[in-house]
């Protein structure tokens, strides 16, 4: 056991420029695919939030989508799309978007109406009810989505290496099919740590937010 | 003299499919005056409260906001110019109570200076503190963040508010030093206000009038005291018994003072061929000061009017002239007497107020 992470530890001391290079790969996909996930799936989780019958259709043709297991996916856009970052990106947003549109249509559809009804009273306009009011109230639960998005697109993009867009998936790959057990292991525990870090970060930001936002104390 | 009229309905009718929730409301709120709308729930009054700034539209009949038909205004606008005040839930918990109060101003582009200049203002005027405006709702107490409500809907200055059970959710001793305050507030500001409530206690007190509404239909339209006369078995089971203590509460007993008492100063006789003697069974002593010393009863008197100074009594306690009728009454009830002394804010004697006067209340047309 010792001898495997030590050896682990020598492959990422070897290789720190291999493991800087995936690192930054994965961390733009995953970047990138976010980006994409929230300007799509917040309005379009804003605009269902208004139409129950459209509500239905989204929300479920987006859950299917996300049944659909990764590989079957890939294998799906590769005819497509063909191979590369492009359709791994796709496939993240497509991952992505259930959580952040769902949460976009509960978080503005909790907004108290009677919240509504008193800025609508003091004369606020559409623009200004959605801006003002509802988003800023229904961000928290937004984030929260957005959260889960980032997090679940981060382990993901683990698989990007099955469709030729690198990340960290790749140093887990080749130290498999080269019994490179340090390589593996290095690669491993990479996507272990960084994964707890990051689920971390955003964990701190939103207790934030959500203290800022809390109607509650 | 025709008052100016700020807020019409004209035969007002909303139907939700088939069903009539507001059914041919006619009323006209003069300007500077409190209009409560007050009836069970479902009556339709929170209704008719936001028909008028068309929150919700009206199915038929004519909404007048100062002369002119709200569906020819521009909805946003209509609603710039009149305040609106829920329960305080309705403020915006994301926002300090600054922000909060301006927010009218910040939805009409006003610069951030004035906002905050006007937050300032206000904020004192509701009778909360400047540190208040850095804080957020939820950090204020339930009659606090009802000030901010009531700042908030002041802040475009506007003429009208309106105001849907705004005392509702707080405890009942804050309510009532809410509705002093609102009372306070109403004379220097002299708002028109449309008050919809479910306490009938609430509409006596701050009501100028009171509409009662059941099922939709305006059923009794008056002042409090024309409501508590009213012989529809509605409107007397609706306002039970002892309505008419709830009005006295709201009338000041200088209403019915009686200034011109007989006096005599105490170095004089009384003169007893006088004709305003005959309907008093007192006489009150004053020093040359002005100062009330007490009272002699007439059949203390000498045959010449002349008086010993052991005979006279001194007064009972006194009641100010701003103390409402109910509490002199229960105070002369107390004390087994038929009269109390009347004092101003300086305890100056004033005159008396004598039971048998607050007994003619009820002949009085309106307040």
């Amino acid at each position: 056991m010792i001898d495997l992470i030590s050896s682990a530890w020598a492959y990422f001391m070897n290789r720190q420029d291999l493991m800087f290079i995936v690192l930054r790969e994965h961390v733009m996909l995953v970047l990138w695919s976010t980006f994409f996930t929230v300007i799509i799936g917040v309005p379009l989780g804003i605009a269902i939030s208004r139409t129950e019958k459209l509500r239905d259709l989204v929300l479920g043709s987006v859950s299917i989508l996300y049944t659909i297991p990764i590989l079957a996916l890939f294998g799906f856009l590769i005819p497509i799309i063909g191979i590369g970052s492009t359709p791994a990106l796709i496939a993240l947003v497509i991952y992505g978007l259930l959580p952040v549109i769902r949460n976009s249509c509960v978080g503005i559809t909790q907004v108290h109406p009677l919240l509504k009804e008193s800025a609508k009273g003091m004369g606020a306009n559409n623009m200004q009810l959605l801006f003002k009011v509802e988003i800023p109230l229904a961000f928290p639960v937004i984030f929260a989505g957005i959260r889960t998005a980032l997090v679940m697109n981060f382990s993901l993009a683990t698989y990007a290496v099955f469709i030729g867009a690198g990340g960290m998936g790749r140093i887990i790959m080749q130290g498999i099919r080269t019994f490179n057990t340090g390589m593996m292991l290095a690669g491993i525990l990479m996507v272990v740590i960084t994964t707890v870090l990051l689920e971390r970060l955003v964990g701190y930001v939103d207790n934030r937010v959500q203290k800022r936002y809390s109607l509650s104390d | 003299m025709t008052r100016e009229v700020s807020v019409e309905l004209q035969n007002v009718i909303k139907k939700y499919g088939q069903d009539k929730v507001v059914d041919q409301v006619s009323f006209s709120v003069e300007k500077g005056e409190v209009f409560v709308l007050i009836g069970p729930s479902g009556c339709g009054k929170t209704t008719t409260l936001k028909m008028i700034n068309q929150l919700i539209p009206h199915t038929s009949g004519n909404i007048l906001v100062n002369g002119t038909d709200v569906t020819k205004l521009d909805v946003v606008e209509l609603r710039r110019s009149i305040g609106y005040v829920i329960q305080y839930i309705g403020l915006l918990p994301h926002l300090t109570i600054q922000e909060n109060i301006a927010f009218v101003l910040k939805l009409t582009r006003h610069p951030k200076k004035n906002q905050k200049e006007r937050a300032e203002e206000l904020i004192e005027i509701v009778g909360l503190e400047l540190n208040h405006l850095k804080r957020y709702p939820r950090e204020l107490s339930g009659g606090q963040q009802q000030r901010v409500g009531v700042a908030r809907a002041l802040a475009a200055n506007p003429d009208i508010l309106l105001m849907d059970e705004p005392f509702g959710a707080v405890d009942p001793l804050t309510r009532e030093q809410l509705q002093n305050e609102l009372l306070r507030l109403q004379e220097s500001i002299q708002k028109t206000i449309v008050f919809v409530t479910h306490d009938m206690q609430e509409a006596f007190k701050i009501g100028s009038r009171i509409g009662i509404l059941r099922e939709g239909k305006l059923v009794c339209l008056g002042s409090p005291m024309e409501i508590v006369k009213s012989e529809d078995e509605f409107v007397k089971n609706f306002i039970g018994q002892g309505a008419l203590f709830e009005v006295f509460d709201t009338i000041p007993v200088s209403k019915i003072l009686e200034k011109n008492v007989p006096l005599v100063h105490d170095n004089e006789k009384v003169d007893l061929t006088a004709e305003k003697l005959n309907d008093w069974e007192n006489v009150f002593v004053v020093d040359s000061d002005g100062n009330c010393q007490g009272y002699i009863p007439l059949s203390s008197l000498e045959k010449d009017g002349s008086f010993q100074k052991d005979k006279i009594n001194p007064l009972p306690k006194a009641t100010f002239s701003d103390t409402s009728v109910k509490l002199a009454v229960e105070e002369m009830l107390w004390g087994g007497r038929t009269w109390l002394p009347v004092v101003d804010g300086h305890s100056s004697f004033k005159g008396i107020v004598q039971f048998r006067s607050c007994a003619r209340l009820l002949d009085l047309e309106g307040r």
